[in-house]
């Protein structure tokens, strides 16, 4: 009996085994298929289009690829969500952002089946190969909902070559940072001193160091809206402080793209910009030299460092009618093959095995600035945060709130009052 | 026997079904479309659920509703008077000046061929204060610069300036066109009777032109109440809400927040402000007729 039992297993798994083994990946399976992409403008994506024909050459899949500036870029998706459009097979999205939203809306499919089919998904594919932490931000309960693209977050930029001249040390405590910019103002007053954005759904990005490290939170203990507590006044207070005494004329219309450009053209001295952007500013003359990167410098008496670290990701739309074919653009897009590519376009790799391989160690060791982004990126990564408005469904509305409050202390209202008034807008989220 | 032309027409009503039926598709389709999701709640990614007039209610409640509501008044009454007043201007003397002809007269009125997207661009590179080359011109002949669209102050005249710029040469042709038909006996006639150049233009062409002006206006103010681009483009509504105008805010609530129902509401709003205008413009069309 018992023998009888044991054959009749060994049978079974053998016969289960068997077309197991017979499925094998193919990269050409779907070869004539082609697919639609939806792109926002961002580094990832203008690499992807030029390498858009690697993939073709490997798989026989053809894409149509569409870039577009985040805000038209988010317009066009929901337009096409809320339409079930079956046109749309792969997308970016910023799950930190509308994760919550999305999902509940379902404009997300379910990639772990997907992942889990041997003969659908590379051998050498290895999701653990990113790191936890990158892999929550993109998986809701046991649904994986997109694959991560990269790691970023807001970094310090400083010109080293300025605070040299004006004898003016570089900040070591997020409180140093008025001083500093006093002391560069005295220094030059035809210079530009500080930037950082200003347009109002873009400030939690850059704001939220400036709250943590100086001991605050976007939140109360009880998990209610938290602008009017002490310490995250601070933080409300400083920032727009700095944006009113030492930023650029207009710059409650400035985003990165603005922030970017002064800092490039060297019109300004320091900012807290995304890690995102460093490719692009390296590409100014001279920047590669003078600029200094680092972590916002935490809180002197906190020891706190916790700026945004978030990730841009890329999935598929659940009315996809192509989905084997997408999905091999996403796990070929997101290979270690392409992601090692990717770094000479400076997208910070969000596999641990690229993130420490020999080929992005060997980029960052030719100039001690993509060192300092690279360690920056580490550290951001250990101390980062993913959420920085206060518990809601509704982010990207609370985020908006939190830079009007924002934008309203920098046109004279009184921290407290703009708080106050934000915490109760919040409120309603909830 | 003969049948009256009125009855052989009524015989072929029919073939203007295929019109009707396009345009009932192409036009009442979306308005009406509009106006149930107004009368919605959307989830993102669900189906309307009617809600009655729950998102109209809210509507009325809402300050940031009202004012919104005031800025786009604010800047249609600005730009459309501006308009019509530099209009009306520029069209006389285009209409009379000899040397405004042809080429020239191509060049004056070449700014409404601009896309709106190309004129948020220019002011973007025009008038943002730390890169745009009008407070640079400013401070060569030693005036102080101006915020332009990052002061609150200045942001909504400054898009009512810069609509001004761009459609000013549109109500110009219009007006030199309405100029140009008019009688010139009349004219002929008041100058005979000894008139000055201002009773003139008060007391004659003005009146005259009465028709066309009122056409130049409710051409400006569908424009007007809808402008959208050159707002997104550059100041997306801020700073604060200062700029933002009910096209702006629905556009916030519909594709930024997902909000679609109470979106909806605010667009149908504006479309009955829209029509409001118009239908006032002609009353005043035929209060003004000669």
């Amino acid at each position: 009996m018992k023998i009888r039992y044991v054959l009749g297993a060994a049978a079974l798994s053998v016969a289960l085994s068997a077309p197991v083994a017979a499925q094998t990946f193919n990269w050409r399976a779907h070869e004539g298929q082609t697919i639609n992409l939806m792109l926002n403008n961002h580094p990832w994506s203008q690499a992807m289009r030029d390498l858009a024909a690697e993939f073709t050459a490997k798989t026989g899949i053809k894409t149509q690829i569409e870039i577009f500036n985040e805000e038209q870029f988010r317009a066009r998706l929901t337009t096409l969500m809320q339409g079930k459009s079956a046109d749309l097979d792969v997308y970016m999205s910023l799950t930190s952002r509308e994760g919550a939203i999305f999902e509940k809306a379902g404009w997300y499919a379910d990639l772990a089946p997907l992942m889990a089919d041997k003969a659908m998904t590379m051998p050498d594919f290895n999701y653990e190969d990113f790191s936890a932490s990158i892999r929550a931000a993109s998986t809701c309960g046991t649904k994986i909902v997109a694959l991560p693209i990269n790691q970023e977050g807001p970094l310090f930029y400083w010109r080293k070559d300025i605070f040299e001249k004006c004898k003016v040390a570089e900040p070591k405590a997020i409180e140093d940072l008025p001083d500093t910019a006093k002391a560069l103002k005295a220094c030059d007053p035809s210079m530009g001193v500080w930037a950082a954005r200003g347009l109002r759904g873009a400030i939690p990005y850059s704001l939220t160091a400036f709250i943590h490290n100086q001991g605050g939170s976007y939140a109360t203990p009880d998990g209610k809206p938290g602008l009017s507590q002490p310490n995250t006044l601070k933080g409300l207070a400083m920032y727009a402080s700095l944006l009113k005494d030492y930023g650029p004329p207009g710059a409650l219309n400035h985003t990165f793209t603005q922030v970017i450009e002064l800092l490039g053209q060297g019109r300004i001295a320091m900012t807290h910009e995304s890690s995102n952007e460093f490719a692009n500013i390296m590409r100014f003359p001279g920047r590669a030299q003078d600029l200094g990167v680092k972590v916002m410098p935490p809180g002197r008496d906190t020891k706190i460092s916790k700026p945004v670290a978030i990730g841009w990701t890329v999935t598929m739309s659940p009315n996809s009618q192509r989905k084997p074919a997408s999905w091999y653009f996403l796990q070929w897009a997101t290979s270690r093959e392409i992601q090692t590519k990717l770094i000479a376009n400076g997208v910070a790799p969000p596999r641990a095995s690229v993130f420490e391989g020999q080929e992005f160690n060997k980029w960052i060791a030719e100039m001690p600035i993509r060192k300092a982004w690279a360690d920056s990126l580490i550290e951001i990564g250990k101390t980062g945060t993913g959420v920085y408005q206060s518990p809601t469904d509704r982010v990207p509305e609370a985020r908006d709130i939190i830079g009007t409050a924002v934008q309203e202390i920098v046109q004279g209202a009184s921290p407290a009052d703009a708080a106050r008034k934000a915490d109760e807008a919040l409120a309603k989220l909830q | 026997m003969r049948t009256s032309s009125k009855n052989v027409l009524a015989g072929y009503h029919w073939m203007a079904a295929p019109a009707m039926v396009f345009t009932i598709g192409m036009i009442g389709f979306p308005i009406g479309y509009a106006i149930w999701l107004s009368l919605s709640n959307v989830p993102p990614g669900g189906d309307p659920v009617f809600s009655g007039l729950e998102n109209y209610a809210r509507l009325v409640k809402d300050p940031e509703f009202w004012n919104a509501f005031k800025l786009t008044v604010s800047l249609y009454a600005m730009s459309l008077s501006m308009q019509l007043i530099l209009g009306t201007w520029l069209g006389l003397l285009l209409g009379r000046s000899r040397a405004a002809q042809g080429l020239t007269r191509v060049i004056l009125v070449s700014p409404f061929m601009l896309p709106p997207v190309v004129v948020g661009m220019m002011a973007i590179v025009i008038l943002d204060p730390s890169f745009g080359i009008a407070n640079w011109l400013l401070a060569q002949i030693g005036l102080p610069p101006g915020l332009w669209l990052s002061d609150p102050k200045t942001v909504l005249f400054t898009f009512a300036v810069l609509d001004t710029w761009q459609w000013t040469p549109f109500v110009a042709l219009i007006v030199m066109g309405g100029y140009l038909s008019l009688p010139a006996e009349v004219f002929e006639a008041v100058e005979l009777d000894g008139a000055t150049s201002f009773q003139r233009f008060w007391h004659v062409t003005l009146p005259l032109l009465g028709p066309t002006l009122v056409t130049a206006a409710v051409l400006r103010s569908v424009d007007i109440l809808r402008f959208f681009d050159v707002i997104y483009l550059t100041t997306q509504g801020g700073p604060g809400n200062s700029s933002t105008t009910l096209n702006i805010l629905a556009y916030r609530r519909g594709f930024e927040f997902f909000d679609f129902g109470y979106a909806s509401a605010i667009m149908i709003t504006l479309s009955a402000v829209v029509f409001g205008t118009v239908l006032i413009f002609s009353k005043l069309r035929a209060a003004v007729a000669w």
